[in-house]
């Protein structure tokens, strides 16, 4: 039986169980090992004019103190820009920017130090806000446009137009293991790091540049993360680079872990954005123009905001057809926390602006919101070309907006919706579906490559590698599932071993969703090489010159833990006793797979392309129920349909559907960040920054998977699954805004993102004096 | 007078001593005996990633509940029994919690699992099955980045008890209560590098120690005690743990009074409220979460003195008298004067708070409780609000009313009260009445809510109170409740196990949670 296809339990599941999975903070202190922590700026911005570290070098315990001028390589680093610091040299471009590094002994010599160390800055005047950079003109990278048709005629000609603005908050990634590393150092300057990371080749360059050797010298290891969620994808490297450094100037091992607050307060998050629109559409919603200037909040350096952008401009379109668009996007440097990936990247927020616009529409005409989206769908044969140039093909959205209305029952409910917001004094509904259309691939070309190990050994066990990183995705599982399957033997025989940059070089960050795809897709090419020399091998085995049969590889099998030459019935021998004799012969049972996405490219300059090699789409139909007095809001009912093709694990797929729904809820309801006037983060642990917690997951939680048979070009028709379903959360963020519509019909609810309950109630409050002034309006008031 | 602590860590004892005494119970666990399966994330008991079991003595067996370990200290839980996700392993096999957890996909990255586990067995200690409701409530203390919950609850729902074996199997009793007892009738004072820890056995032995050391930190369940002291606010250099002090475990009903001993928990006076204050039981539920309310004490919220504490309002409309016991004996405070400002009592030097005895409403008064937090559970109030109110036909005979969250302690609204007192209902009442309560309010913007909102729900959660009081749902009920056993002496209430209170059918999340008009019960 194939194990593709199957729900098999993820690889680590029994390790997570009992507690045995080891994470970094779980790895036993080495003998001599210091622990390391930094030293924050107390202002977000300024000039440090010099460090004492006099009084701290007393304390007891305290053995190394470092700042910017013991770095001996790379001062200057960046995944795109080399316009980030480890340690403030001169300028403070946070709060919290590291300026001393402290290894001890102990934790409390640390905290000792912190106190001890005497930094004279000279403070600057902090920017925080997007308005605030945009009205100082500080930016990172050029202004981008994807724009296509005559928008400007064409919103000259429409029929109606509305314009508006929208605020989109970040979000705290909350993954639960806190960024931490672990430097051994080994002989002739050779360094070993052991990462909480999403993209250890980045990890090993970082360090090896702030060191001043070469990459060989640097191996970094990452058997799994507690979570990433795109926070480890660029941010793991600093945490490394503090280790590395103490591990190289002391030539003892050194480790880092943040703590949460640290944690939340200093590294980089979702990023806020800011959209202005002006739509063009016709009585019956159906869009003629759209212009949309998005604005993000980068944070002090570039990190990937360009790239985040960028995604965000290319998925503004979401699932619909805009004939006449111009879209902009201008990243604004503040002194926050460089923002960086988070699962998503840019695309979030690039379909809540359209989404609202939506909304916004069908309030505007008096239209049913799930009416306007289905005039404005991606036609399967025609209206099917991006803003961007790219076809997009495999449209299956009308069917899924099909199958869902019924699976929700969506007219009933708006019925009865429709009523009950007219009677009931204590509840207020909502409801809104929302469809999501998400581009796999990176949008940097280089980066969709994957490569991976397969060795064989000649009991017939398998052990691969390969360069994607595991962080509670099952991308290990699938693999395992993946090359088993190309070997016929049981997964159980398959083992994917830690993630460690000399066994897999030159890797891409396990992101975009691109986990499987790539580095699944590289140890099936490796497993058919191998697979080449084995059938050729085996060939000579089944060939029988008195029954001349000649030996044909293509004709042998490799399933169940057997090979046979399917023409010769009854004859098999195992995969091992293969193997085994396959060694003697001095057959080579290891190969290493490489993979690169074909055909996939954007322009950013004329922002044309085809950057994805194909869509993942979904939709979903929430309900929302509103506290008329208090603004307290309950999420009832999810029904929520995706096409992720054939699932290569149909239960870890499932499981990121499910979280990855609930994790964008969260961003769209309660999941605030808030700050302090210096720029510090008021909202820094559980206690005050809130995820969903179980008793929030809708009560009525309907998740079906479509059956689709998939042509995509997509491993083994299977469809990348990580982010597309965050974005789906953003139907609880429209159903709130339809919830507040009934309040002042003709009145479009102003509504930011995230929905909380205090926006909530302040906005009914707002349409409530408003709606009275014009008519009976029910509120808390009237009877 | 024993010189160190003693407790056993997966049915092995531990003796500690000096240092090591002053951990966090993750620190012992995680870097002591590298028990690493413990993990910690947010060292303030929030998120659930470092639940442990921890049995206590109580009748021939121990009592297992889950409780947050980054926020005990290893001083607190002498002669206690703290069963790690290591110490769940049934022999050589996985119990029907892992089990499930594995074939459900409930964990992807792993990190909380341990915890998940941990209170999955907690729940199963008392129950024969676990139902989607009892999840939603058992597990709000656990919080999960990845897998939406969905996989859990099903994990949940899917164990299978038939080969479970519960502490109290995989740990036989009586070995353990042969040392646990004797421990816990022995008080315990260590002195460490100018450090002080004490644990005496009676409260008189206690109030002379506090009087004698009047810097010193009283600890009861440690909830908030520890988020301070791992935060680097407070490392206290005297210590005094009142667990020792066994008659300050009582929760009982004497006439029409509930009486609260100082040191029961906030699951044990749950246990009691669900049948002689359910307005109360209610709002208990979403009072931090089970591994907090496991340990957390109501004293210990009253003596923090949080003008956010979540019992307070609906303790200050029903006078609650807090029991104070010093040198010269025993004394009651109404909590309405009990706070002189923020965070300060009236609490003297050799004073402790023995037991908070709460007057209970009488049949047809009015008692209702409202909390507005960000998220439904696992949260603090951004505000808080109880109404206690007494009628005569059409006419406010008596109000009382309470807000949280509005000022630097709890606020009753006296004006407001008295626009309403004696005055028959009207909808002009109502809205100069909400006027009023907008008025005599001061909250300031934080991180948990703006000025303006909270003005705003202060304004409109006295109109909740009288529109709920229109669906009749905010009536103390009067058949078989308090003063029962009155006059006969009292009625003493079992302490059941917090975890068998989470199936209150109040929570049933299939209808409109809390929002509809009945307050949580309407169908």
């Amino acid at each position: 039986m194939n194990a593709v296809g199957q729900n098999i339990p993820h690889d680590s599941a029994r390790g997570h169980v009992t507690g045995e999975s080891v994470f970094i903070d779980d790895m036993p202190p080495l003998k001599n090992e210091l622990l390391v922590d930094f030293l924050p700026a107390p202002v977000a911005s300024g000039k440090l004019k010099s460090i004492d570290l006099s009084e701290a070098a007393k304390v007891p315990g305290v053995v190394l103190l470092l700042t910017d001028k013991d770095i001996p390589g790379h001062k200057q680093f960046g995944p795109v820009f080399q316009d980030e610091h480890l340690l403030v040299e001169e300028q403070i471009v946070y709060l919290g920017d590291p300026c001393v590094l402290i290894a001890a002994e102990s934790r409390q010599a640390i905290a000792a130090a912190k106190k001890k160390v005497k930094l004279d800055i000279e403070p600057a005047t902090p920017i925080f806000g997007i308005e605030e950079a945009i009205e100082a003109k500080n930016f990172i990278g050029p202004l981008r446009t994807i724009m296509r048709g005559e928008p400007e005629r064409a919103m000259l000609e429409a029929e109606y137009t509305l314009s508006g603005e929208m605020r989109i908050g970040g979000q705290e990634h909350f993954y639960l293991e806190s960024q931490a590393a672990i430097a051994v150092p080994g002989e002739h300057g050779h360094i070993a790091i052991y990462s909480s990371t999403q993209h250890p080749s980045e990890v090993q360059a970082m360090t090896a540049e702030i060191l001043g050797v070469p990459f060989n010298h640097v191996i970094v290891h990452c058997k799994r993360m507690g979570g990433g969620f795109g926070g480890k994808e660029t941010q793991a490297a600093q945490p490394a680079m503090m280790a590395a450094l103490v591990a190289s100037k002391t030539g003892r091992p050194a480790r880092v872990v943040y703590n949460k607050d640290d944690d939340m307060r200093y590294t980089g998050k979702r990023h806020p954005f800011l959209n202005q629109y002006t739509v063009g559409f016709t009585r019956n919603g159906l869009i003629t123009a759209l212009r949309v200037d998005h604005f993000s909040n980068g944070g002090c350096t570039a990190d990937l905001s360009l790239a985040v952008m960028e995604r965000a401009m290319l998925h503004t379109d979401n699932a619909y057809y805009l004939p006449n668009v111009h879209i902009t996007g201008q990243v604004c440097r503040t002194n926050l926390p460089s923002n960086t990936a988070f699962r998503g990247f840019g695309g979030p927020q690039g379909v809540a602006a359209m989404e609202n616009i939506i909304e916004s529409v069908a309030l505007h005409l008096g239209l049913d919101a799930m009416d306007v989206r289905r005039r404005n769908l991606y036609g399967v044969e025609d209206r099917n070309i991006t803003p961007y140039g790219q076809v997009f093909k495999n449209n299956v959205l009308p069917q899924l907006f099909d199958e869902l209305s019924r699976a929700s029952d969506y007219a009933n409910r708006r019925r009865q919706i429709n009523a009950i917001n007219q009677t009931d004094r204590f509840r207020l509904r909502g409801l809104a579906c929302t469809p999501v259309k998400f581009g796999i691939s990176f949008t940097k070309q280089h980066l969709n490559q994957g490569n991976a190990l397969v060795n064989v050994y000649t009991d017939g066990s398998v052990m691969v590698s390969h360069g994607g990183t595991e962080m509670g995705q099952g991308v290990n599982t699938r693999v395992r599932q993946l090359v088993a399957d190309e070997f016929g033997i049981d997964w159980k025989n398959v083992y994917v071993t830690t993630t460690s940059t000399d066994k897999n070089h030159n890797t891409s960050p396990t992101a975009a969703s691109t986990g499987t795809d790539l580095n699944g897709a590289a140890a099936v090419v490796a497993c058919e090489k191998i697979r080449e020399r084995l059938r050729a091998f085996a060939s000579q085995h089944f060939s029988d010159s008195s029954a001349a049969l000649a030996a044909l590889p293509g004709n042998i099998v490799f399933q169940d833990g057997h090979v046979y030459d399917d023409r010769i019935a009854g004859k098999k021998i195992t995969f091992k006793e293969l193997v085994a004799q396959a060694y003697l012969n001095r057959i080579n049972l290891g190969e290493r797979g490489f993979y690169a996405t074909p055909g996939v490219d954007y322009n950013r300059d004329t922002g044309k392309g085809t950057p994805f090699l194909y869509y993942t789409n979904g939709a979903a139909v929430s309900e929302v129920e509103i506290d008329r007095f208090t603004g307290e809001l309950r999420v009832t009912r999810v029904d929520l349909i995706m096409d992720i093709g054939q699932p290569i694990n149909p239960g870890i797929d499932r499981g990121q559907v499910v979280g990855g729904f609930i994790q964008g809820m969260g961003w769209c309801t309660t999941e605030e960040l808030k700050y302090g006037p210096g720029g510090e983060l008021l909202s820094h642990s559980p206690t005050t920054y809130k995820i969903p917690n179980i008793s929030d997951v809708p009560a009525v939680f309907n998740v079906r998977m479509l059956d689709n048979p998939n042509s995509s070009m997509s491993l083994k028709r299977s469809k990348a699954v990580g982010e597309p379903p965050l974005l789906l959360g953003l139907s609880v963020w429209a159903a709130v805004k339809n919830a507040l519509s009934y309040i002042a019909p003709g009145t479009i609810p102003d509504l930011q993102l995230p929905a909380t309950g205090e926006q909530i109630l302040m906005i009914m409050t707002k349409l409530q004096a408003a709606g009275k002034s014009n008519r009976a309006v029910l509120s808390p008031a009237a009877k | 007078m024993r010189d160190h602590v003693l407790l056993y860590i997966n049915g092995r004892p531990e003796e500690v001593r000096g240092e090591r005494l002053f951990q966090s119970l993750t620190d012992f666990l995680r870097y002591d005996r590298q028990l690493v399966g413990t993990k910690v994330v947010c060292a303030e008991g929030d998120c659930g990633s470092c639940c442990v079991l921890i049995g206590k003595p109580a009748g021939d067996a121990l009592e297992y509940r889950n409780v947050t370990a980054c926020i005990q200290y290893v001083y607190q839980l002498d002669g206690c029994h703290v069963v790690t996700v290591e110490g769940l392993r049934q022999g050589g096999q996985l119990s029907c919690v892992q089990e499930a957890m594995i074939s459900c996909q409930g964990s992807q990255c792993g990190f909380c699992t341990p915890g998940f586990v941990v209170s999955l067995h907690a729940m199963l200690e008392t129950r024969m099955k676990l139902t989607d409701a009892d999840l939603r409530l058992g597990l709000s203390g656990n919080l999960c980045r990845c897998t939406g919950y969905e996989s859990i609850i099903k994990a949940g729902v899917e164990s299978d008890i038939t080969n479970l074996r519960r502490a109290n199997e995989l740990y036989p009793p009586t070995a353990l209560l042969s040392q646990l007892r004797p421990a816990a009738d022995e008080s315990v004072r260590v002195e460490h590098a100018g450090r002080v820890f004490f644990k005496p056995t009676t409260v008189d032995e206690a109030v002379r120690f506090k009087s004698e050391n009047p810097g010193c930190i009283i600890i009861a369940g440690g909830t908030d005690l520890g988020v301070v002291m791992n935060k680097g606010k407070l490392t206290p250099t005297i210590v005094m743990s009142l667990a020792g002090l066994a008659s300050l475990k009582s929760v009982r009903v004497e006439g029409t009074t509930l009486s609260i001993g100082g040191l029961a928990s906030l699951a044990e006076m749950d246990v009691a409220c669900e049948t002689h204050l359910p307005e109360m039981s209610k709002l208990l539920r979403r009072h931090g979460s089970p591994p907090i309310r496991n340990a957390g004490t109501l004293a210990g919220n009253i003596a923090n003195g949080s003008p956010i504490g979540d019992t307070m309002p609906g303790l200050y409309v029903l006078n609650a008298q807090i029991e104070l016991t010093g040198t010269p004996g025993v004394r009651r405070v109404n909590i309405n004067e009990f706070y002189t400002g923020y965070r300060k009592t009236v609490i003297r030097p050799d004073e402790l708070i023995t037991a908070v005895h709460i007057p209970l409403p009488a049949a047809g008064d009015a008692y209702r409780l409202y909390k507005i937090s960000k998220r439904y559970d696992l949260d603090i109030s951004s505000f808080s609000a109880a109404f206690w109110m007494r009628t005569s036909g059409d006419t406010i005979e008596s109000i009382r009313i309470a807000y949280g969250g509005v000022g630097a302690n709890i606020l009753r609204l006296r004006k407001t009260e008295a626009l309403l007192a004696g005055r028959p209902f009207s909808d002009d009442l109502i809205d100069r009445a909400a006027t009023s309560a907008r008025g005599e309010i001061t909250p300031i913007s934080d991180v948990r809510g703006g000025k303006d909102y909270r003005l705003q729900l202060g304004e409109n959660i006295l109109r909740k109170f009288f529109a709920d009081r229109e669906d009749n749902e905010v009536l103390t009920p009067s058949p078989g409740t308090p003063g029962e056993g009155g006059g006969e002496g009292s009625v003493a209430i079992r302490s059941a196990p917090a975890n068998l209170q989470n199936s209150h059918p109040a929570l049933s999340r299939d209808t409109g949670r809390g929002f509809n008009a009945n307050g949580q019960e309407r169908a």
